[in-house]
């Protein structure tokens, strides 16, 4: 077996304490540099900086970038739509960390069948 | 390789015009999008989805295909004529490749670094699912991917590929871990790209996580509630006993500082008490619910009508 396979590689988390770039987070996220500067004026992201090469994107936005990229690409969704997509994922996550938080015997609608 | 009825696939009629592909084929990628989806098999049906889209929206192709599938039915084992895919053969964007159980999904997002060497490799992106342990203690995986490269003649083939990666202590789901130089090949002295995994929790039978909180249902007595007690609980890391203050109602959440996912400043954990009733399914037992009514003078619904 090669080296490379059995040695334990440690990446670098990506999270908030993380800060990238303009150019960074287009080249990380596969998203164009017009699609992010578009992304940004719908209010989408919310970078530091006033100038495109300025801006600063905390490490934690890099999943909706990549979310963002992909479902442009894939279905098409021009940057309002984008915009509005995300929300509405957010708020979908919300609501089923809620959910999931409910008992499950409050989920059911009556008693589990017990031996008669 | 089988035999797909791409119509079928589509939920087509093989007369359909190019305008019911296309509209057929929106309608699937956005109700299967693996962004989107919950659906189970989200991610297998919107490749599926894909590769159908990708022959029956080019007249040429699907004519092609067409003559190819007559009498064939889904299911059956299909081999195909030389070349007749040639020029638009299910690789590269069309066909991403494969996974073992703990990468759900890869995505080549990968484009030409802008710093200048456009012979460096791409960025790859894959999810790994790790389990809320592995964010209290720290883990090792190793994660299987099928990586497409590019052979000296030009075609793409998936190559297997084994990584050991390390899952540090405090890691919380949408975080990525970027592994440096493990992404695609660069093209001649081109450094290789980066390999970015999007961990996400598996989802567990007694803990919810949100962010760095963890939240745990407690069933717990009504006298242990009412009169109060020190009771177990679990934790990802372990068993702790915590102390049920007198008088709690059902749904009183408990914190226990810091004992979410550890990090600086480490989450809390949650204990949300459940108030569980036991049967009365004995005389005794029913007695004791009957001297409960006569020593409370207790209405549930006093204020259920305002």
């Amino acid at each position: 077996m090669k080296e490379s396979e059995t040695a334990c590689l440690q990446g670098q988390v990506i999270d908030e304490r993380v800060e990238l770039t303009f150019v960074e987070l287009c080249r990380i996220s596969g998203a164009s540099e017009e699609e992010l500067t578009l992304w940004v004026a719908e209010g989408a992201l919310d970078p530091i900086g006033a100038y495109p090469r300025e801006w600063r994107f905390s490490g934690a936005v890099l999943r909706r970038v990549a979310i963002a990229q992909r479902l442009s690409r894939d279905l098409m969704i021009n940057p309002p739509g984008i915009a509005l997509a995300l929300d509405l994922l957010d708020e979908i996550g919300a609501l089923r960390a809620r959910t999931r938080a409910i008992p499950a015997a409050h989920r059911e609608s009556g008693p589990p069948a017990g031996p008669a | 390789m089988e035999y797909k009825d791409y119509y079928e696939v589509l939920g087509l009629a093989r007369d359909a015009t190019q305008d019911d592909i296309k509209r057929a084929y929106r309608k699937l990628a956005r109700k299967y999008h693996p962004d989107v989806s919950k659906h189970q098999d989200a991610e297998a049906n919107f490749k599926e989805v894909g590769q159908a889209y990708e022959v029956l929206k080019d007249p040429e192709k699907r004519a092609a295909y067409d003559r190819l599938g007559a009498g064939w039915h889904g299911g059956e084992a299909f081999r195909p004529q030389p070349n007749w895919d040639e020029g638009f053969e299910f690789s590269g964007a069309g066909a991403p490749p494969d996974f073992d159980d703990y990468l759900a999904s890869i995505f080549a997002a990968g484009r030409a670094r802008p710093d200048g060497s456009l012979n460096a490799g791409r960025d790859h992106h894959a999810k790994l699912v790790v389990d809320l342990e592995d964010a209290y203690r720290g883990a090792q995986r190793v994660i299987s991917l099928s990586v497409p490269v590019v052979d000296p003649q030009g075609h793409v083939r998936l190559q297997p590929r084994t990584l050991n990666v390390s899952i540090p202590k405090g890691i919380r789901a949408g975080q990525y871990i970027r592994l440096a130089g493990q992404g695609g090949a660069g093209h001649g002295d081109g450094a290789p790209g980066d390999l970015y995994l999007e961990i996400v929790f598996r989802d567990h039978p007694r803990f919810q996580v949100d962010d760095r909180d963890v939240t745990v249902d407690l069933p717990v007595a009504p006298w242990e509630a009412a009169l109060g007690a020190t009771v177990t609980t679990p934790t990802p890391d372990g068993e702790v006993a915590v102390t049920v203050p007198g008088n709690s109602p059902s749904g009183r959440r408990l914190r226990l500082k810091g004992k979410g996912i550890p990090g600086d400043p480490p989450g809390n954990l949650y204990v949300k008490l459940n108030i569980v009733l036991p049967p009365a399914d004995s005389e005794r037992s029913k007695a004791a619910y009957d001297t409960m009514r006569q020593s409370f003078d207790f209405d549930p619904r006093a204020h259920f009508y305002g």
